[in-house]
C-alpha cells in the first residue's frame, strides 16, 4: 500500500542507504589520500588507490537507482525531466566553459562536471514538481 | 485529457490520498491527473477505471469521436 507510512519508510530507507555510502565516501577519501600521501601506494597501486573513493561512490549510485523504482510513474517522469534538463544543461555549461578555455580561462577541475549537473537536476527538479502540483 | 476522477472520487468520499494508496500512487499523482495536468499510463488508467468499476472511456475523454461514428 502506498500509504503515507509506507512512503516515509521507504524515505527513510532512501536516506539510511544515502547516509551510509556518503560515510563510507568520506572514509575512502581519508583513506586513499593516506596511501597516496604518505607513499605507501607505488606504481599500478597509485591509480588504484586514487579510485577507492569510487567504490562507495558506486554503491551511491546503486542507492539512487533502487529509490527510481520506489517511485511511482509521475514522480519518475518528473526525475526524467529534470535529469533531461540537466543533462543537456551541463553539456553547454561545460562545452562553454571548456571552448572559453581555449582562450585563456583557467583550467577547471573535472570534479566540478557533477557539481555543475547536481545543481541543474535540482533546478529541474523544482521546475518539473511546480509545473505537475 | 480530460476526466472525471476528482468527482468519482469525491462522490464515494475518497481523499486523494485513499485513492493514491489503493492504487499504489502518490497524492500528487492523483492531484496531478485530476487537475488535467498528467496523463496517465494505460495501466494506471485500467486501474483507475477498474477501481470505480467503470469503462476506461467513462472516465477518460480524449476529446476525439469514436472511428467509424
Amino acid at each position: 500500500m502506498w500509504d503515507l507510512m509506507s512512503r516515509l519508510k521507504s524515505k527513510r530507507r532512501y536516506l539510511i542507504e544515502l547516509g551510509v555510502c556518503l560515510a563510507l565516501y568520506v572514509l575512502a577519501i581519508r583513506l586513499s589520500m593516506l596511501l597516496l600521501n604518505d607513499g605507501i601506494a607505488t606504481g599500478i597501486g597509485k591509480p588504484i588507490a586514487a579510485l577507492i573513493p569510487m567504490v562507495p561512490g558506486s554503491g551511491m549510485c546503486w542507492v539512487i537507482v533502487r529509490q527510481f523504482h520506489r517511485m511511482d510513474e509521475l514522480q519518475r517522469r518528473i526525475q526524467f525531466e529534470a535529469l533531461g534538463f540537466a543533462f543537456a544543461g551541463t553539456a553547454i555549461v561545460t562545452f562553454s566553459y571548456g571552448f572559453l578555455e581555449t582562450v585563456g580561462f583557467a583550467k577547471v577541475s573535472m570534479f566540478f562536471v557533477w557539481s555543475v549537473m547536481a545543481v541543474l537536476w535540482s533546478l529541474g527538479m523544482a521546475v518539473a514538481t511546480r509545473r505537475y502540483r | 485529457m480530460n476526466n472525471n476522477i476528482r468527482a468519482l472520487r469525491t462522490a464515494r468520499g475518497l481523499s486523494q490520498e485513499a485513492l493514491g494508496s489503493a492504487l499504489n500512487v502518490s497524492r500528487q499523482t492523483i492531484n496531478a491527473i485530476e487537475a488535467g495536468r498528467y496523463d496517465p499510463s494505460l495501466p494506471l488508467a485500467f486501474k483507475l477505471a477498474r477501481f470505480f468499476a467503470l469503462h476506461i472511456e467513462d472516465v477518460f475523454d480524449d476529446g476525439e469521436e469514436t472511428l467509424g461514428s
